[in-house]
């Protein structure tokens, strides 16, 4: 999942990516209105945390110029800014929840995930496809009833293809939302990460889960389903 | 509690009912004494009748009444008595009516001045008597000049007179009463219904409270009576707003400014102890500085409060204000050259009695905002003069993004053009903390555009001792409180 911090507070900004980079999320800090705007509109998130009051573009006009350019991304806001007034101007403004400082860290993670669940339906924090199961919340992914270690990379790889399971992932897609933007378009990173998913999560249950699409991309799921494209 | 309608009905119907009692008593007194009077003269009528026709003769005294005339005082039932004597008191007439050996009371006035009295009647009602001395007619020429003095004294019933007076007294309290009662029930309700405006101004004035300070009196609708005090009332709710205004946004920028570094506190805790392994040595770095940060916020405010509530010790000396000027601006010319400013200073050499500490805070501010907000390869142009018995510090520097309606607000505690925070930099409480400090000491300083896109703030204060022994209250007190802190930093 990836996720933009959209903060001009650069303390705040720097602990809040260290927490949502060790809860395996791939994230993009901004420091100023413009920047974050700039930024969540040309690179996939799939949250975006947006402070309030920021240079040069506060965050609520942000928020609208985005929902008026058509873009869907969920978006926390987090702000200092606590009356009802407030709270009630920012759900209106097209925000997807509300959290004001100072929060527990915690509460922020839990937010976090859920937004990010509901940008593929999900509700469940649980996912599953066929004898593969995903504890979304304590980040623990069990094969035939039997543990799997992952590394933080490839539980995001998994989780991700598993909210998008019975779907075409792109490459793309992957460096997209598993990556933040640090990867060199050239390399088979996306290719390495799956390569080495596939063998651990086969190890239990030999029976493939994550197919190939020659050309197009990946797909988890059971081989007898039949898949559609993204 | 003082009420206006209970005074005002007190005092009404006291006056009502005083001068509705004196009314009708004088009315009543009025009435009886002309009653009376008109008695008086019909008696003095007849008396003045019996004097004309009684004539002294050679023989004695010859009486040429009517029969007519004396029908009145025949019969022993008549409501008209009469007695005449001799000076030396020898009866010589009395009327029918009066019963034998029954006297009238003598009392002689003159005969156009008769005495009049109550009496008694022979037959025990109540009369009223009229007696004067007079001298008879002669009917022979050689009585002249040796006429008797006669004395007469008549007395008519008077019960009907007091019957009417009686009539008169019941029917001029009956009044009284219906007038009394009338003017209880009038009055308050006239009071009532006049004073609806008041009350209806008190209970809207009561209706209002933090949350309505916005409501206003339409004075068009008030009494002419009342418009001073709802224009009075509109421009004390225009006050209080404001000032509520202000300390709600005081108070929500003060949580708002705490928030953050409480937020940035809290989660790097939180993330220290949810990932004690990856634990950033810098941490400790940055709580420090979050802890100054939020140090900093509340030496300011206590600075502000301090000198607001004019407890900021101010020590006066002999200040040379250009080369404070010079001084100040030193620390900051690297920084404007960073920028691409162009700075010039104008300075006129003035001395000055003042605190050069509070100045330096001043000044050092007012540097720090040009410098920061002046735009890249913008002008910063600072001057020192001396206007009569003012000095005359100036600091202008172009600007981009501050507009005429900011300029109000650019002395509010916690504004900035930007709501955002610029690092922590700037708090947004230098400029109302200059304010204050300029107060403090007898200073002021003021903000305008000159027209050219050019922010000018002008700090002027009295070259004068005096100036200096304004503020001598404040200089005894300990040094403490002085705001040392503030000085070089950035407000």
């Amino acid at each position: 999942m990836r996720v933009l911090i959209v903060e001009d507070s650069a303390r705040l900004q720097r602990t809040l990516a260290s927490a949502l980079r060790k809860s395996n999320y791939a994230v993009d800090v901004a420091g100023d209105g413009d920047e974050g705007l700039w930024m969540a509109t040309t690179h996939p998130y799939d949250l975006v945390v947006l402070d309030i009051m920021l240079p040069k573009r506060d965050g609520l006009s942000v928020l609208a110029e985005l929902r008026r350019r058509g873009h869907s991304v969920h978006v926390l806001l987090l702000t200092a800014r606590d009356t009802i007034a407030d709270r009630v101007q920012g759900l209106r403004a097209g925000a997807d929840d509300y959290l004001v400082k100072p929060f527990a860290l915690d509460e922020l993670l839990a937010r976090v995930e859920a937004l990010c669940r509901r940008a593929y339906g999900d509700k469940q924090p649980d996912l599953s496809v066929g004898d593969l199961e995903i504890d979304t919340t304590a980040r623990a992914v069990r094969r035939a009833g039997k543990a799997v270690e992952l590394t933080a990379r490839e539980y995001q790889l998994l989780e991700y293809l598993a909210h998008r399971r019975g779907h075409i992932v792109t490459r793309t897609e992957i460096e997209n939302h598993i990556y933040d933007g640090a990867v060199d378009p050239m390399s088979n990173v996306v290719d390495s990460a799956v390569c080495n998913l596939r063998k651990k999560i086969g190890a239990a249950n030999a029976s493939p889960l994550i197919h190939t699409r020659r050309g197009q991309g990946y797909i988890l799921a059971e081989a007898s389903v039949k898949t559609a494209t993204a | 509690m003082i009420s206006i309608r209970r005074q005002l009905t007190r005092k009404l119907l006291g006056a009502v009912l005083l001068i509705l009692i004196g009314g009708l008593g004088a009315l009543y007194f009025g009435a009886r004494e002309v009653a009376t009077d008109q008695f008086d003269r019909t008696i003095h009528a007849k008396a003045l009748a019996i004097s004309t026709l009684t004539f002294q003769t050679a023989e004695g005294f010859r009486f040429e009444f009517t029969d007519r005339f004396m029908r009145g005082f025949d019969e022993h039932k008549s409501r008209d008595y009469f007695q005449l004597w001799e000076a030396s008191g020898r009866e010589i007439a009395r009327s029918e009516s009066m019963p034998g050996g029954a006297n009238l009371p003598r009392r002689a006035g003159k005969i156009d001045h008769p005495a009049e009295w109550n009496v008694t009647l022979p037959n025990g009602r109540p009369g009223r008597a009229l007696g004067f001395a007079f001298k008879p007619k002669v009917t022979d020429p050689a009585l002249h000049g040796r006429e008797k003095e006669l004395h007469l004294v008549v007395v008519s019933d008077r019960e009907d007179l007091d019957e009417t007076l009686w009539e008169l007294l019941a029917l001029s309290a009956g009044w009284a009463l219906l007038l009394v009662s009338a003017t209880l029930w009038v009055i308050p309700r006239v009071l009532r219904s006049g004073l609806q405006p008041l009350d209806e101004l008190g209970e809207r004035a009561a209706r209002i409270d933090a949350d309505s300070l916005g409501t206003r009196f339409t004075l068009e609708d008030l009494p002419e009576e009342l418009r001073p005090i709802g224009q009075r009332l509109n421009d004390l709710f225009g006050r209080l707003e404001q000032s509520f205004d202000r300390e709600r946004r005081f108070s929500a920028n003060l949580a708002h400014e705490l928030r953050t570094p409480l937020a940035e506190l809290r989660s790097m805790a939180e993330c220290a102890l949810k990932w004690p392994e990856s634990r950033d040595p810098s941490v400790d770095q940055e709580t420090l500085a979050i802890a100054q940060q939020m140090e900093r916020i509340v030496t300011h405010i206590l600075a502000l409060v301090r000198g607001e509530e004019g407890q900021l010790a101010v020590t006066t000396e002999l200040t040379a204000v250009g080369q404070l000027v010079r001084d100040t601006w030193e620390g900051f010319a690297a920084r404007a050259a960073e920028r691409g400013l162009n700075a010039s200073l104008q300075i006129e050499e003035t001395e000055c009695a003042t605190d050069p500490a509070l100045l330096r805070s001043i000044l050092t501010n007012l540097c720090d905002n040009a410098v920061g907000y002046t735009p890249a390869g913008g002008e910063i142009v600072i001057a020192v003069r001396r206007r009569s018995d003012r000095v005359v510090i100036t600091m202008a520097n172009s600007t981009s993004d501050l507009e005429e309606e900011d300029l109000p607000k650019l002395f509010d505690r916690f504004w900035r053009k930007e709501a955002a925070r610029s690092g922590g930099l700037h708090l947004g409480l230098g400029l109302s903390l200059s304010r204050t400090f300029a107060k403090a000491m007898g200073w002021e300083i003021v903000a305008a555009f000159d027209g050219q896109n050019h922010l000018v703030f002008t700090l002027s204060g009295l070259i004068t001792v005096a100036a200096v022994n304004d503020t001598a209250g404040m200089l005894a007190r300990p040094s403490a409180d002085r705001p040392d802190t503030l000085i070089d930093q950035t407000i």
